[in-house]
């Protein structure tokens, strides 16, 4: 009958052939194939130094009737290293939850523990079906100074390895991040987008909890970010947009009064209002193609590169980015 | 519970939590920096456990979304009570012990204190506002705690800034259920009464 091996890589294996002697014919074959005789001590299989790729089926017949003998399954692995864990409260007030992972795969079955102690009471933290290492506790006292501790334990055929999380309730308040980010044009405010957003679903009372937000932003073609912390309410007008320019938007979410900022949400992007394209002149069709800007540009009929108010030739400063000067140098022609 | 729904009584409820929340969130602030330093000023460590000390408010509470608005106010109103008691203990032993070498510490001190006190008037007038009967202040309060050594009254103190840096948050949780409009007569939040 057939049985399970677990082995650490590296190591040397001898497997015996059930009860057979040691001075008995035998052939071992790994996954059907006939191992070499150069293997064998006698009976006994020796695999020295043993490697991942060495797993598999492992059996033995004996020499003359080819009777199966002995047949094992060799599982090549290693021992758990230290496991990560986090814990974090998306839903506060009603609970927290623990996940974990291993740094390094092992290759064989692991099977974890996991235990809450809160000052001296044990905590259920129930396993979530998915995903698989995750559990999730309710918190029966609110604004305790108590720390929880979690500790987790993995353990495999070749070994076992733990870790310590100790923490306070509110330092693991981190929101998902918001949701339904739109963002979108004023008309007639070429300068000007509205963005609106919903609080995370997972966040169960936003009345009673209620969460701030944080709303970055930029053109797609500079790097630097606008930062607006806005207490309250789900939306923003931004007001100071470069005319004409492909925004990127993005909103982040905090407890208003503890924890950590959530992680920024999905990216959505947003041209500002243009007016109905006039008829391009030939100094701003060559100052298109020879600005410095992206092919994040939208088709001509739809962009425009300088506000409204700036006449190209008029020898005026044109209010334009990047295409400034362009358009500055070549009005200072027409003069 | 008349004066409690009248359209007047229920903005004025509104204002005073609202001025309340503001109130315990400096409050809670300024407790925390008070933490950092007197942490940092006591020689101690940041991290260390401090067990529950008698006489100090804890701000856990289990079923905290099923308390009734009364219930809320008169916690509250009882801990910051305590904590004003205990507060003034500390500046006093904060002077004993330094004088004037650390009167930062002490002003710091002496300033939450003062808000301590005056959210303690704020939740006696949203008390008087429900034509709650105010509970009375013991005589002499609790009986004085034997006399403990200097470290002892360090460890107390960490532990009563601590607390009140929670209570300051749960205080403003408590006043945002409190202003919440009163749904059907019955129900558990706000400030209808349990049956």
């Amino acid at each position: 009958d057939s049985h399970i091996q677990y082995e650490r890589v590296g190591a040397d294996v001898t497997m015996k052939c059930g009860s057979m002697d040691w001075d008995a014919a035998v052939t071992w074959t790994a996954n059907g194939t006939d191992i070499d005789e150069s293997h064998l001590n006698g009976s006994y299989l020796i695999l020295k130094n043993v490697d991942l790729s060495q797993s598999g089926q492992y059996s033995c017949y004996e020499g003359s009737s080819w009777h199966l003998k002995y047949q094992t399954y060799l599982r090549v692995g290693t021992p758990p290293k230290e496991p990560v864990l986090m814990c974090r409260s998306n839903n506060y007030p009603k609970g927290f939850y623990c996940s974990w992972h291993l740094p390094t795969p092992t290759y064989i079955p692991n099977s974890f523990n996991i235990s809450v102690i809160h000052g001296t009471k044990d905590m259920v933290c129930e396993k979530d079906a998915v995903p698989k290492n995750r559990c999730h506790i309710r918190l029966l006292q609110l604004f305790s100074t108590v720390k929880y501790k979690v500790t987790l334990t993995v353990t495999n055929a070749l070994g076992k390895n733990f870790t310590t999380l100790t923490f306070d309730e509110f330092a693991i308040v981190k929101p998902d991040p918001p949701e339904s980010v739109v963002a979108k044009p004023v008309p007639n405010n070429p300068r000007r987008l509205e963005v609106s957003w919903q609080n995370p679903s997972s966040w169960p009372d936003p009345e009673s909890f209620p969460l701030k937000f944080f709303l970055r932003y930029r053109p797609l073609i500079l790097d630097q970010w606008q930062h607006v912390e806005l207490s309250d309410g789900t939306s923003h007008t931004i007001t100071d947009a470069y005319a004409g320019k492909e925004y990127i938007i993005q909103v982040a979410a905090k407890d208003t009064d503890i924890g950590t900022w959530s992680d920024w949400s999905v990216a959505v992007h947003a041209t500002p209002w243009t007016e109905e394209p006039k008829h391009l002149t030939t100094e701003a069709q060559i100052t298109e193609t020879t600005s410095a800007s992206t092919s994040s540009f939208m088709a001509p009929p739809t962009t425009k590169i300088c506000d409204k108010g700036a006449v190209v030739g008029s020898g005026a400063v044109a209010v334009c980015w990047t295409a400034g000067l362009v358009v500055a140098a070549y009005s200072a022609l027409f003069i | 519970m008349a004066a409690a729904d009248s359209p007047s009584a229920a903005l004025r409820r509104r204002d005073l939590c609202s001025r309340g929340i503001r109130l315990a969130g400096k409050m809670r602030a300024d407790v925390v920096d008070l933490l950092d330093a007197y942490v940092e000023q006591q020689g101690l460590d940041a991290s260390a456990s401090v067990a529950a000390v008698e006489g100090v408010p804890l701000a856990a509470v289990e079923r905290w979304d099923e308390q009734t608005g009364t219930q809320r106010l008169l916690e509250n109103l009882a801990a910051y009570r305590a904590f004003r008691a205990l507060l003034a203990q500390m500046l006093e032993e904060q002077r004993e012990q330094l004088g004037e070498a650390d009167a930062g510490l002490g002003r710091a001190l002496a300033a939450v204190l003062l808000q301590v006190s005056a959210f303690t008037y704020h939740l006696e007038e949203l008390l008087r506002l429900e034509s709650r009967g105010i509970p009375g202040e013991e005589e002499d309060g609790p009986p004085a705690p034997p006399r403990l050594s200097l470290f002892e009254q360090k460890l107390r103190g960490l532990g009563v800034l601590r607390e009140l840096a929670q209570w300051a948050v749960r205080s403003v949780r408590d006043l945002r259920q409190l202003a919440k409009p009163s749904p059907a007569p019955g129900a558990a939040p706000g400030l209808a009464e349990s049956p």
